[in-house]
C-alpha cells in the first residue's frame, strides 16, 4: 500500500510504496527515513550525490522479464578502483530487482535467499574467507567464475530502499560471471549475506521511458 | 496529490570542469560518475577523479601525447554519436605502437576506436565469455575465430579520462583471434580477464566520423582486415557462373544450323573439274556464319576436291572456302580398316545479309583405276551414278564465341583471385602462429 507522510525533518510529502521498502531518502532535504509501526524515524542526512552522467534516473520506467518496472531508489558505491550505481526497480507485481550500472554496462539482478546457494566456495566466502579470483563455482547447475572481489563503501543513496544505506557503510562484495552474460553478486556485511543473481542487459533491452536527458546528447533511438 | 517525479526535469549538464592539482589547467570530465582516472591534457599528470574528488596520482609524464583525434571530438559510427574522451598510446614492449581512443555516449556506454598501422577497428567490451573450440580457435555467437597474435601490451602515454585506474607502463597479457572483419581480443592481468570484439572499419567511415587524415594503404593488411577481393570473388563467381550458364544455354538453343538449300550434283566419271551454281540463297541476319556441307554417298577409296565461292549478287563480293571429302578402306593383318569420311563440312564466318549464289567447283578422284576390291568397279563407275550432295545453311553462334566469353568473364576473376591470395598471404604472414617458413611481407 502506498503511504504518503510528511517528512519529519522538512515537512515535504514523502511516499512509501511498500512495507517491504521501509527506507527512504527525502527528495527535498535528503534526510534518511525509516518507516515502522511507531512512525517515521530519522537517521541523519544522506550525503549529496556526486555529479554524474548516468542515463538512468528515479522515475524511469521500462520492462524486463515480461513485466513493467519503475526506478524508485539508488545506492552509490565506491571501491579503490572506482564507483558504481545500484538502481532499485519496483515491478508491477510488487517484486524488486537491482539494476547495477558500472563502466557503462548494466546488470539486472534479483535477490535470492542464500540458503538456495549450495556452492562450497560461496558458503566459505559467506563465513568470512576471502574470495579467490578466477575460481569456478557451480551455481544453479551452471558454471560461473569469481570475477572480482572487493571492499565496497557506500557513498550515498536516494529514493526508496529495502535497507538503510548510510554513507561510509562497508560491505565485502564478490562478483561472479558466466559465459553467456549470466552474472551474480554476493554481499557480506559482518555475518549478514545477501545474494543476487541475474544477467547483463543493455539499456535498450529494457525499453526505457523517461531516461534522463543529458545536455548536448540526443536521446537514443531505443528510448520510448 | 503531487507528482512523485517531475516528468521532464531540465537536462543534466554533460561536462564537469576540474582544476588539475599539478598545473591548474582546466580538465573537462565528460563521463562523470564513471571516470576513475584522468590524464591532464596540459601537463600529463594522472588524476583520480572518482566522484569529483580530484587527487594527483602521478605527476607529469615525461612526454605529452597529442592524439590525432582531439579529445571532445564527436563522430557518428554505426548510427550512434560517440565522443572521444580518452586516448592511450600502447605498444608491445615499446615496439609495434598503436593508438586507442575511448569513445563514450551516456546512453550507449563505452567503445574503443583503435588505430594500428593506419587501419581502424571499433571495439566493444564483451559481457559474455567466448568458448574455446580447439587449441587454436575460439567461438562466439556461432562464429569461429582463429588465433593470430599473443604477447604483452603496455601503456606508453595517456590523455583524457578512463573508467579504471590507468597507469603508464601497466602491462597486460594479450591474445587475439580473428575471422574476416573481426578480431576477438583477450587482455589478462593478475586480477581479471576481459574480452573485446573489434570490428574492422573502412577508413572512409572514420574519416567521415572524426575527420582523420587518410593514411597510406595498410600493408601488410590488419589481421582481421577482410580481403577487398573476397566478397567480389564470391559475387563474381556467382554472377559469372550465371552468365556462362546463360550463354551456354543461348548458344545451344541458337547454334543449330538452319538449312537453306540442298542440291545433288553428278560427278563426271572421267575425273574432270566441274562447276555448279546453287542459288539464289537469301541471308537475313545482319551477319551470319554460312555452313556448307557436302556429302558423297558412295565415296570409296577416293576423294573429292571442293572449292566454294559464295558470291553476293549485289556487289559480286566473294567469300571463298575449300574442303575435301576423302575415304579409304582396306584389309590388313589387323583386319578391315577405314580412314577419312564421306563428307566435308566448312564454314564461312561473318557473311552480311543479302542474296547469294554458291558456286561449287568439284572434282572426283579415285585411288586406283583398277580396284579389284569392288566387284562393281568402285564409286566412280558410270553405272554407280556418282554424285555429291551440297547443302548450304546458316548458323548463329560458334562454340568459339562461347569460349571467348568464358575467357572474358573468367580473366578478371582470376586476376581478382590472385590479388586475393596475395592479400591473404601477406595478412597471415603477420601472425605469431604463421608457418615458420614465412619471411617478411613482400612490400
Amino acid at each position: 500500500m502506498r503511504l504518503h507522510l510528511p517528512c519529519p525533518h522538512c515537512g515535504a510529502d514523502v511516499v512509501f510504496r511498500s512495507p517491504a521498502l521501509p527506507n527512504r531518502v527525502c527528495d527535498a532535504c535528503h534526510t534518511m527515513l525509516v518507516r515502522s509501526d511507531d512512525g517515521v524515524a530519522q537517521l541523519g542526512i544522506a550525503a549529496a550525490l556526486p555529479f554524474d552522467v548516468s542515463p538512468v534516473r528515479i522515475g524511469m520506467r521500462g520492462t524486463a522479464d515480461g513485466g513493467g518496472f519503475e526506478v524508485i531508489g539508488r545506492v552509490r558505491w565506491s571501491w579503490s578502483d572506482g564507483a558504481w550505481n545500484e538502481w532499485l526497480l519496483l515491478f508491477d507485481d510488487a517484486s524488486t530487482a537491482w539494476l547495477g550500472e558500472a563502466m557503462g554496462q548494466f546488470m539486472l539482478l534479483r535477490e535470492h535467499p542464500f540458503s538456495e546457494v549450495r556452492s562450497k566456495t560461496l558458503r566459505a566466502i559467506a563465513k568470512g574467507e576471502p574470495a579467490q579470483i578466477g575460481h569456478k563455482v557451480e551455481l544453479f547447475g551452471r558454471k560461473l567464475v569469481l570475477a572480482d572481489a572487493r571492499e565496497a563503501l557506500c557513498i550515498t543513496a536516494e529514493g526508496e530502499l529495502p535497507f538503510t544505506a548510510p554513507s561510509g557503510w562497508r560491505v565485502y562484495n564478490v562478483d561472479l560471471r558466466g559465459s553467456d552474460g549470466e552474472c551474480a553478486s554476493l554481499q557480506r556485511d559482518g555475518s549478514t549475506v545477501s545474494f543476487y543473481h541475474g544477467r547483463y542487459v543493455t539499456l535498450a533491452d529494457l525499453a526505457p521511458r523517461g531516461l534522463r536527458a543529458i545536455e548536448g546528447w540526443s536521446l537514443p533511438g531505443y528510448a520510448g | 496529490m503531487q507528482a512523485e517525479a517531475p516528468l521532464s526535469p531540465p537536462p543534466a549538464p554533460a561536462i564537469r570542469a576540474l582544476a588539475c592539482p599539478n598545473c591548474g589547467g582546466t580538465v573537462e570530465l565528460r563521463a562523470a560518475g564513471y571516470t576513475v582516472h584522468v590524464g591532464c591534457q596540459y601537463c600529463g599528470s594522472i588524476l583520480d577523479a572518482t566522484d569529483g574528488l580530484v587527487k594527483l596520482v602521478t605527476q607529469a609524464q615525461t612526454a605529452l601525447a597529442y592524439p590525432e583525434i582531439p579529445l571532445g571530438t564527436r563522430g557518428t559510427l554505426f548510427d550512434v554519436e560517440w565522443e572521444a574522451i580518452g586516448y592511450l598510446q600502447r605498444s608491445q614492449n615499446g615496439a609495434y605502437r598503436w593508438d586507442e581512443y575511448l569513445l563514450f555516449n551516456p546512453y550507449h556506454g563505452y567503445r574503443w576506436l583503435v588505430n594500428a598501422r593506419g587501419g581502424w577497428s571499433f571495439g566493444t567490451m564483451l559481457t559474455r565469455v567466448p568458448t574455446m573450440q580447439t587449441f587454436s580457435t575460439y567461438a562466439l555467437d556461432g562464429q569461429s575465430y582463429t588465433r593470430f597474435f599473443r604477447g604483452d601490451a603496455q601503456v606508453d602515454r595517456v590523455v583524457g579520462e578512463f573508467y579504471w585506474r590507468v597507469t603508464v607502463g601497466e602491462t597486460v597479457k594479450t591474445g587475439d583471434w580473428v575471422r574476416p572483419g573481426f578480431m576477438l581480443s583477450r587482455e589478462a592481468n593478475d586480477r581479471e580477464i576481459s574480452w573485446t570484439i573489434n570490428q574492422w572499419l573502412p577508413e572512409r567511415d572514420v574519416v567521415a566520423a572524426f575527420g582523420v587524415t587518410p593514411a597510406a594503404r595498410v600493408w601488410p593488411p590488419l589481421p582481421h582486415q577482410p580481403s577487398p577481393w573476397g566478397a567480389w570473388l564470391g559475387k563474381g563467381a556467382k554472377i559469372g557462373g550465371i552468365a556462362l550458364a546463360f550463354l551456354l544455354l543461348v548458344s545451344l538453343l541458337l547454334s543449330g544450323t538452319r538449312w537453306l538449300a540442298s542440291e545433288a550434283l553428278p560427278v563426271a566419271v572421267d575425273g574432270r573439274e566441274q562447276s555448279a551454281t546453287i542459288g539464289p540463297v537469301h541471308l537475313v541476319s545482319r551477319w551470319q556464319r554460312v555452313r556448307v556441307r557436302t556429302t558423297v554417298p558412295r565415296l570409296e577409296n577416293g576423294w573429292v576436291d571442293l572449292d566454294y565461292s559464295l558470291v553476293d549478287r549485289r556487289n559480286q563480293q566473294v567469300y571463298a572456302a575449300s574442303g575435301a571429302a576423302e575415304r579409304y578402306e582396306g584389309v590388313d593383318s589387323d583386319g578391315p580398316w577405314t580412314e577419312g569420311s564421306r563428307d566435308s563440312d566448312v564454314s564461312i564466318a561473318g557473311v552480311p545479309a543479302g542474296d547469294y549464289d554458291l558456286i561449287v567447283e568439284y572434282k572426283g578422284n579415285r585411288w586406283s583405276q583398277n580396284d579389284t576390291a569392288y566387284p562393281d568397279g568402285g564409286w566412280m563407275e558410270p553405272t554407280n551414278a556418282p554424285q555429291i550432295v551440297v547443302e548450304l545453311g546458316t548458323g548463329t553462334l560458334y562454340a568459339g564465341n562461347f569460349l571467348l566469353a568464358l575467357l572474358l568473364i573468367a580473366f578478371p576473376w582470376f586476376v581478382g583471385l590472385m590479388l586475393h591470395l596475395r592479400f591473404e598471404k601477406a595478412r597471415k604472414e603477420q601472425s605469431d602462429f604463421a608457418p615458420a617458413a614465412s619471411g617478411d611481407g613482400d612490400d
